[in-house]
């Protein structure tokens, strides 16, 4: 901190404490409250949203990652197992569907994702703290203020000896008014548009998340399903059905019933 | 006790065999058998592995689409004493009005998501969990096998190096006799115990198929479920409200096309701008106020580029229509299932909801890939352009009946648009 910083925040610590224990006169401002509280409301729900829509597009991308991953040990168990099966081929379709898939997801969706989700949000929230910087700044301009004009009442109230005192202490306590009004100004002048703004900004954003959701499950739904051909008729009734959990309960018994299993 | 005595036993046989100095039987159908069976215990690990990360990650997405939709819904909220956003912004009534529904339906989804995650929680992960346990027994056994087989060549070892000696001491020949007969034990338990191995791991193998297809079979359709209650309730929301039959590439383009002049008007306030000293500020100001007086400046922008295709480069040929023709009729056939079975949805409750696709045209025929052949050079007039060069096969993503239009293609790995009545087909 510079030392012409050190002093400013030294005098205002000076004049808080002052506003607090009832020695100077503080402006009460609702106007300025009010937007700022709108404000903060807009903000904490602008970093809530970019949090989301972070972990949605993680989300997405780990779904189909991991489905590759799975897709690659099944199929290569089957490599293990018995390559020659039928099964073994019905994993390597569906293999191969969801590589696609999570290409495509990777390929044709980040880059829109980016474009119309995270790169919106992302803007909004830089502002963010440039704003908060301005309100702060403002809030210590108001802070002079009061006592430039505390000082100013003491000068007229008691007049000095020195006559050049009072102009002085005018002179201060207009530019402080200056200061401060213009900032003021600014901010409930523009608070409340940037939040009504907020509404044109995000809303393409909509629309786009609609159809890159729908698009996401529509590719996972086309790309999946066409592995189904490559099982045989009756798995999906035996799915339905629950008979495909008796199998591999069946399965684990027989298992079980090896020698080499503990079980002779 | 026991255990340890044949632990110490076997040490000097095993350090001996790992230096050369003695002799070390293989089995080579055992050894194949067991290679394979290592590496199905190491994908049966990576597969728990990667069920629980793709639970995690099905759940993450959920949960996202719900906070995103509702975090999205507040910011369309009036915020402390606002009041009628439409009225106020009558562009985005759409959205202002729908934002709601989306997050009912992501409530809906998430709630819809978690019987079809404790499904594969017990369907899937369970049983390969009990199969790990099987194949760890397994392993126990082909470690005994392996201590066996550690006794068979230490005696063997022995009794040939002792038969090989010239002269033999008395003590000698008492110990040939023992050693005789603990090879003849040591060969039998051996020989028990790997043909037991070399008959049951080929059927464990068998079973292990046995095992994987119906578990595969399952977990497929669990994760088409998946995708499909997405796929069924975000289109049903959006049926009548959203085209979300457009190109993924449509999507930014079209939001590029949409964006407002929000986000200028933001850019240029002067409480977006960092404070560089608060007395130049005030200078600025100063010079300012004999003119507008605010520092807002509210400039207007020029529309986003709008994609209007130039026709004057094309001499030979009419220009082809601008490609704004295209996005409306991407009738996409939606896929053929969900009209059949829009109550599965309701069902998952139940024990569990039967596979959404109904109808299985068995050996469906994909549309083959279709090639055209480009007769002139077409070089990309905006983004989202094909480019290519006379000659050049191009693999047709979509087209239109017309070829007075653009189309969509695919070359060198490129995806983009170009004008139908610049090619022929092949």
């Amino acid at each position: 901190m510079s030392w012409s910083g050190f002093k400013k925040s030294l005098n205002r610590t000076g004049t808080t404490l002052m506003q607090k224990t009832g020695q100077m006169e503080r402006t009460v401002d609702t106007e300025f409250q009010d937007e700022t509280t709108k404000f903060k409301t807009y903000e904490k729900e602008c970093q809530a949203l970019q949090k989301e829509s972070k972990a949605y597009l993680d989300a997405m991308r780990a779904m189909t990652g991991a489905q590759t991953r799975i897709a690659d040990h099944i199929s290569n168990f089957y490599q293990a197992a018995d390559r020659t099966s039928e099964g073994a081929m019905a994993a390597h379709a569906y293999k191969q569907s969801v590589v696609e898939l999570d290409d495509v997801i990777g390929r044709e969706l980040d880059a829109p994702y980016r474009t119309t989700i995270m790169e919106p949000i992302g803007k909004m929230n830089a502002y963010f703290p440039i704003v908060n910087e301005q309100i702060n700044k403002r809030n210590k301009k108001l802070l002079d203020y009061d006592a430039a004009r505390s000082k100013l009442r003491k000068v007229i109230e008691k007049p000095s000896e020195d006559p050049t005192k009072l102009p002085k202490a005018q002179q201060e306590h207009d530019d402080a008014k200056d200061v401060f009004e213009l900032m003021n100004q600014q901010l409930i002048e523009e608070l409340p548009q940037l939040l009504e703004l907020r509404v044109s900004f995000f809303d393409p954003s909509f629309e786009a998340m609609i159809r890159m959701q729908s698009k996401f499950a529509e590719e996972g739904y086309e790309k999946l399903g066409g592995v189904q051909r490559y099982f045989a008729d009756n798995v999906r009734d035996d799915y339905a059905e629950g008979q495909l959990d008796a199998q591999v309960e069946r399965v684990l018994q027989e298992m079980r019933e090896l020698s080499i299993c503990g079980a002779a | 006790m026991k255990g340890m005595i044949k632990a110490v036993k076997r040490t000097p046989h095993l350090v001996t065999s790992k230096v050369g100095m003695s002799k070390k039987s293989t089995d080579p159908e055992f050894d194949d058998y067991q290679r394979k069976f290592t590496s199905m215990e190491d994908l049966v690990e990576k597969l728990l592995k990667d069920c629980k990360k793709f639970n995690e990650a099905v759940i993450a997405l959920f949960t996202a689409g719900q906070g995103f939709s509702e975090h999205f819904s507040q910011i369309f909220h009036p915020i402390v004493g606002e009041y009628d956003l439409v009225g106020k912004f009558p562009e985005t009534r759409d959205t202002v009005q729908n934002v709601d529904g989306l997050a009912t339906v992501w409530g809906e989804l998430r709630n819809a998501v978690s019987p079809e995650l404790e499904l594969i929680e017990s369907r899937i992960v369970t049983p390969v969990k009990e199969l790990q346990g099987v194949m760890k027994q397994i392993r126990k056994s082909i470690t005994k096998r392996d201590h066996k087989l550690v006794d068979y060549d230490r005696f063997n070892n022995s009794l040939t190096k002792l038969r090989d000696k010239k002269e033999k001491t008395l003590n000698d020949e008492k110990n040939l006799f023992k050693l005789e007969q603990d090879f003849e034990v040591a060969t039998n338990e051996y020989d028990y115990i790997n043909t037991a191995m070399k008959n049951d791991l080929p059927r464990f193998m068998m079973l292990a198929v046995q095992f994987i297809d119906p578990l595969y079979h399952s977990f497929y359709y669990m994760q088409l479920n998946i995708f499909y209650m997405i796929l069924e309730k975000v289109q049903g929301f959006a049926q009548g409200k959203y085209d979300v039959s457009v190109a993924t590439a449509q999507i930014g383009q079209e939001y590029e096309e949409k964006r407002s002049d929000a986000w200028e008007r933001i850019e240029n306030m002067s409480i977006t701008k960092r404070i560089i000293s608060t007395s130049k500020m005030m200078q600025a100001s100063r010079q300012n106020s004999t003119g507008s007086g605010s520092t807002l400046s509210a400039t207007s922008r020029a529309p986003p580029p709008m994609r209007s295709p130039s026709g004057s480069s094309f001499t030979k040929k009419a220009p082809p229509p601008p490609p704004s023709a295209f996005g409306s009729k991407a009738a996409d056939p939606a896929p053929p299932s969900y009209a059949a079975s829009t109550g599965a949805l309701a069902s998952a409750a139940t024990k569990r909801a039967p596979p959404p696709i109904p109808t299985k045209p068995k050996p469906k025929v994909e549309p083959p890939v279709q090639y055209v052949e480009a007769l002139y050079d077409f070089a990309p007039q905006a983004d989202g352009d094909l480019g290519f060069n006379r000659g050049d096969r191009i693999e047709v993503v979509q087209r239109t009946d017309s070829a007075e239009d653009w189309w969509t293609g695919r070359l060198n790995g490129q995806e983009g648009v170009f004008p139908g009545n610049y090619v022929r087909d092949v």
